[in-house]
């Protein structure tokens, strides 16, 4: 994870580098359904497949981000659908809680939670879409290389 | 730790230092310092576990490392805080209360209340202090072996005092505190906020009884304070079995080592708690509070114990709220 991240292009080709946790059931279906439909969306993301979106710890997001992530993406199962019952209801506590913390820090814009179902392939591409020129406008990573 | 597991200062020493060996004893310690109160030859020996650790991979960090990835990432970014202006001489550190309730919001503990609170009974006794905005104080990722980082936190915090220009440091978690009296050298006054309240003029009449932190207690020798700020403001003090210097461990330092051999001793310290008849048990680490409350939290709790765990200054803001 660490090393895919640094290796982003710097300066004027920089394009963001977006780390999406999808969960089993709807959102990777969801994102499966993007690619067989052929939705067209930025090759920024790459996807990690979870169980459940409330596998997804606080501690993967800011590893992720200290390692040089330009965002994260949560997706899960809309509230109701989840297939554990209530997974994605304990992730958005965390992410919610996450994403305060991380706006001390001046980072919660690169973080988002979606819920995204898996018939929703359309949405999936449009929130790529749109997480991708949200971080375009944020500009990179700000955090610093340290040797 | 000798209580409850097979783990011997001696060997740990020897294993490192002679034989050279790899050894998971330098990650099992609490470094909780009861070993050196020990000692007859008087060794180092948290000192010794605090190089020995450095640059190698923890054992085991508790809660998935998150609040040792908060730190590194905070370590990486240019900080943006100003310090407040002002010609106060105090500045007040909350230290990481905001992100232990984030992160720890199962333990159902107010941990930003300590800050609130602290904040009510500086301004109750006359100091006005300002509140700093700076990153971690590193404690934990030192006592991780993470020196780096810890170097990283310490040059930005270091930086931002002497621009904040105070001439006293409180800060109301028993961590930062040795935090900032031992590994920084800020050559300023640091000071606790237990060490401030025994002028308050409470007249609270309740028993409770007192937790001493490692890091306040054995580390810095802060034993009396505490003790006086609740005694002067007229709290009557039951003292549990061990206390002191021989205070027993609340089970977990610097995020470490959350496992059977801990929570052993989490609840042996909790049982004496409950033997004292005192409804309350006061700590002044945030770290304390929050383990003793995730203990009387947890769904399968093998007993449930009945008295508040509360901070020092979360007790006596409340007791002033009150109007005693």
């Amino acid at each position: 994870m660490s090393g895919e991240a640094s290796t982003a292009p710097k300066g004027n080709g920089w394009e963001p580098n977006i780390l999406a946790f999808c969960c089993n059931w709807c959102s990777y279906a969801g994102a499966d359904l993007a690619g067989v439909s052929r939705f067209q969306y930025p090759p920024t993301v790459k996807i990690l497949r979870v169980m459940c979106s409330s596998r997804v710890e606080p501690a993967f997001i800011l590893k992720a981000l200290k390692d040089g992530a330009d965002g994260v993406l949560v997706a899960g199962c809309h509230i109701g659908d989840c297939h554990y019952i209530d997974g994605n209801k304990n992730a958005e506590v965390r992410i919610n809680n996450t994403k305060k913390a991380l706006a001390k820090l001046g980072l919660d814009k690169r973080l988002r939670l979606e819920w995204i179902s898996a018939s929703e392939g359309l949405r999936f591409s449009e929130v790529i879409r749109d997480f991708t020129e949200e971080i375009k406008k944020l500009g990179q990573n700000p955090v610093k290389e340290v040797k | 730790m000798r209580r409850v597991s097979k783990t011997s200062p001696r060997s740990s020493i020897y294993n490192a230092n002679v034989y050279g060996l790899d050894t998971k004893d330098i990650w099992t310690c609490l470094t909780c310092g009861l070993c050196p109160m020990e000692c007859p030859q008087q060794v180092d020996f948290l000192s010794f576990i605090k190089e020995e650790r450095e640059g190698k991979q923890p054992l085991e960090v508790a809660h998935l490392g998150v609040f040792t990835e908060l730190a590194d990432l905070s370590s990486k970014l240019d900080g943006t805080a100003k310090p407040e202006s002002g010609d106060s001489k105090y500045g007040y550190f909350p230290g990481c209360v905001d992100s232990l309730g984030l992160f720890l919001h199962d333990v159902k503990t107010d941990f930003g209340e300590i800050t609130t609170s602290s904040l009510k009974l500086l301004d109750k006794i006359g100091i006005k202090p300002k509140v700093l905005q700076m990153k971690c104080c590193g404690h934990d990722v030192l006592w991780q072996g993470k020196k780096d980082v810890f170097d990283r936190l310490k040059n930005y915090n270091k930086k931002y005092i002497k621009e904040s220009g105070i001439e006293t440091l409180v800060t109301s978690c028993a961590e930062c505190y040795r935090t900032f009296s031992k590994d920084y050298d800020l050559g300023i006054k640091v000071v606790h906020t237990s060490e401030l309240l025994d002028k308050l003029g409470l007249k609270i009449n309740a028993d409770v009884t007192y937790h001493d932190p490692c890091r306040l207690g054995r580390h810095m020798g802060v034993y009396d304070a505490p003790r006086k700020a609740l005694t002067s403001n007229g709290a009557n003090i039951k003292e549990m079995e061990h206390s002191k210097e021989n205070a027993l461990c609340c089970g977990v330092s610097s995020f470490m080592n959350c496992n059977e051999q801990t929570k052993a001793l989490r609840i042996a310290r909790m049982n004496e708690a409950e033997a004292t008849g005192a409804k309350t048990l006061i700590t002044t680490c945030s770290k304390c509070l929050a383990h003793f409350n995730c203990l009387k939290t947890e769904k399968d709790a093998v007993k449930k114990y009945d008295f508040d765990v509360v901070d020092l200054s979360v007790f006596l803001a409340r007791q002033l709220e009150a109007g005693k």
